[in-house]
């Protein structure tokens, strides 16, 4: 069951959280000026505030439920971690606060800032995944790394494609060609789903001994958690008609 | 330095750091949503504005403090490996507990309340500020639970050489969790009142157009100040019940007694210094009470000049001091964190691991690339919502893009 609560959180925030990833990555690209990419940015601003809370949950339920594969897996990947989490809070500074000053040069900064942190992301989970999976580190690793971090903008663009509208759409559509929006993105959702199981079956997941007492709880909590994340992408379903509060 | 005082010294910047941030969240989240309550129930829209104001200062401390959040929970897994694996099974839980009950649901729900503006029923809207209120509390309880295992170990058995949970009840019930946690919570209203009233005295000096809007902010800024001060050092002198003998000893500055604590110390645990380092702690403790009666002081004098309406508008001194008093309670709550985390020293689990051993197997080189690269991010973050805030608080109510109608903002 420990398993079964950790590979939730974690393949559900590869899945939520590698499409707002993505969208940071393919910024420069989806929107070539400044107020198109207000609106691209639009497309994730309602969900990435709670699309993140996935990867902290993750964390959470490592410290809780496999303390000890907790200090293994970070401090055993110290400076790649601390690489990830740069590149995240960097990430949601420059979504934050882009919209808080109205010049052009304070909003391009800290576009700037989306952008890099996206990419940052993206490739420290690429080397960190590759690590996991295939055991290589150093230079070589850049390799696996990219092939995870296309993986991302991939999905990235494909989410996008199922939220943006004219122009914008069709440039998040390059990828897909003739299939169908939704169908892509499944796609792009399925490989990283299954990125995320075969580095999990590499791991050595051993839970702890406080399973007694969380695992109970965290499934009685589960649903409630879904429903209130539910509400978040039903509240937002329709596809952005303009800039957002960000 | 070597790695422990280099992983030690990254713990207590971003940590405190990271508190500056939570301590103005937790007592701004409980304004605000004490003021949209107020607003949703007589429809004024003085009250609907400064909703919209005080929220709009509200989120851009809570979003840069998310950033400063990510970095501590990675932070024990990276830098302190050895007390993950020696008692995350018992303080783990809670930090398990603090992220799916407590974090997971605030951050989703304050998603909703600042996109859907407008979008949901109003009292839908004001639910949704307090579920993100009473989250952000019980995220502060488990965390303070966490914090409380450390402090004073319960609810655990050594269990073939780590920790293991076998009381539940007694992790959640430890004194020194519950009453830190009252204490932390008092502080962080104080800050949000002091915060509050302070905002408002610069406008009120700057012969604001907005008496109302303002002498109403300032009058409930005060008058949770006042109560916060009193309800905090309750708990405070409570807390000094569960203080660690050997902490108790370096406060009493009383060489009989620092001597007794170690030698009981030595007997227990073998050889080894096991008192906290003494000048530091004294320090720390000090500034904290003496800041805790100026905060009193100006608290309660300020109770009594709001009552009178033409001191509000014109007592230019006044508003000086409530201004200048924004930082004061930040300044006392990391004075109380040093006198609480050096007091527990040389325990990362008081009596049972000792900080040189919680370390994880990093090398300097690494320990002093993450300590540069956090504290760079954490200095930009704590300049940048200063600047924000202070920038945001100045121009007043009208600039205001929270839930604003007349921006397209919230439409999608």
């Amino acid at each position: 069951m420990e398993i079964f609560i950790l590979a939730f959180f974690a393949l559900g925030y590869l899945v939520l959280g590698g499409a707002d990833i993505g969208v940071g990555m393919a910024l420069p690209y989806l929107g070539r000026t400044a107020t198109e990419r207000r609106e691209v940015i639009a497309a994730i601003a309602p969900f990435f505030l709670g699309n993140e809370v996935w990867l902290v949950a993750t964390a959470g339920v490592l410290a809780g439920l496999f303390p000890e594969l907790e200090g293994e897996l970070l401090s055993g990947n110290h400076t790649l971690v601390v690489v990830l989490v740069l590149a995240w809070a960097v990430r949601d500074m420059g979504l934050w606060l882009r919209g808080r000053e109205p010049g052009a040069r304070w909003q391009a900064f800290w576009d700037g800032a989306i952008v890099a942190g996206s990419w940052g992301l993206a490739l420290s989970w690429g080397a960190l995944l590759s690590h996991v999976l295939v055991g290589i580190q150093g230079p070589f690793a850049v390799l696996p790394a990219a092939v995870v971090a296309a993986l991302f903008a991939t999905h990235g663009l494909a989410f996008a494609a199922l939220r943006l509208r004219g122009t914008l759409r069709e440039r998040a559509a390059v990828l897909s060609g003739g299939a169908g929006e939704a169908r892509t993105y499944a796609l792009t959702a399925a490989v990283l789903l299954a990125v995320g199981v075969l580095a999990g079956l590499r791991l050595p997941l051993h839970p702890g001994t406080s399973g007694s007492v969380l695992v109970p709880l965290i499934l009685t909590l589960m649903p409630l958690l879904a429903a209130a994340q539910a509400w978040v992408w039903w509240m937002f379903r329709h596809r952005v008609t303009g800039p957002s509060y960000l | 330095m070597d790695t422990v005082d280099l992983a030690r010294l990254q713990f207590a910047l971003t940590a405190g750091a990271h508190f500056l941030f939570v301590a103005l969240t937790l007592g701004l989240a409980t304004l605000v949503a004490a003021i949209q309550t107020r607003a949703t129930f007589s429809r004024d829209p003085v009250h609907l504005r400064m909703t919209r104001f005080w929220g709009q200062l509200y989120i851009i401390n809570y979003a840069m403090g998310i950033a400063t959040g990510l970095v501590m929970e990675f932070q024990l897994g990276l830098s302190w490996s050895g007390l993950t694996e020696y008692a995350g099974n018992v303080f783990g839980s809670a930090l398990a507990i603090e992220t799916l009950v407590a974090f997971f649901v605030e951050s989703t729900f304050l998603g909703l309340w600042i996109f859907g503006w407008d979008r949901l029923n109003r009292w839908v809207h004001l639910a949704l500020i307090w579920v993100v209120t009473l989250t952000a509390y019980a995220s502060a309880f488990w965390i303070m639970v966490a914090n409380g295992f450390l402090q004073q170990p319960a609810g655990h058995v050594v269990d073939g050489g780590v920790l293991r949970l076998v009381d539940f009840g007694a992790l959640v019930a430890n004194p020194a969790a519950q009453i830190a946690f009252g204490h932390v919570m008092g502080g962080a209203m104080i800050t949000g009142g002091f915060f509050v009233a302070g905002v408002s005295a610069y406008h009120l000096r700057k012969r604001t157009a907005e008496q109302d809007f303002f002498r109403k902010s300032l009058r409930i800024g005060v008058w949770v100040a006042l109560p916060a001060t009193f309800f905090t050092v309750t708990f405070g002198g409570l807390g000094f019940q569960t203080l660690q003998p050997t902490k108790a000893a370096a406060w009493s500055d009383d060489a009989a007694r620092m001597a007794a604590a170690q030698a009981e110390m030595v007997a227990a645990h073998g050889p080894g210094d096991y008192l906290p380092p003494v000048g530091p702690v004294l320090a720390a403790g000090i500034t904290m009470m003496v800041l805790w009666l100026v905060m009193t002081v100006v608290a309660g004098l300020s109770c009594l000049l709001v009552l009178f309406r033409p001191v509000v508008r014109r007592f230019r001194l006044w508003h000086w001091l409530l201004t200048l008093m924004i930082p004061v309670p930040f300044v006392t709550m990391l004075a109380g964190w040093m006198f609480r985390e050096m007091g527990r020293q040389p325990w990362a689990v008081y009596g049972l691991l000792k900080t040189a051993d919680a370390m994880s197997p990093v090398s300097a080189g690494q320990m002093r690339l993450s300590l540069i690269a956090f504290t760079t991010v954490y200095a930009v973050l704590i300049v940048v919502n200063y600047r924000l805030l202070a920038r945001q608080a100045r121009r007043g109510p009208e600039a205001t893009s929270l839930g604003a109608p007349a921006v397209p903002a919230l439409s999608f």
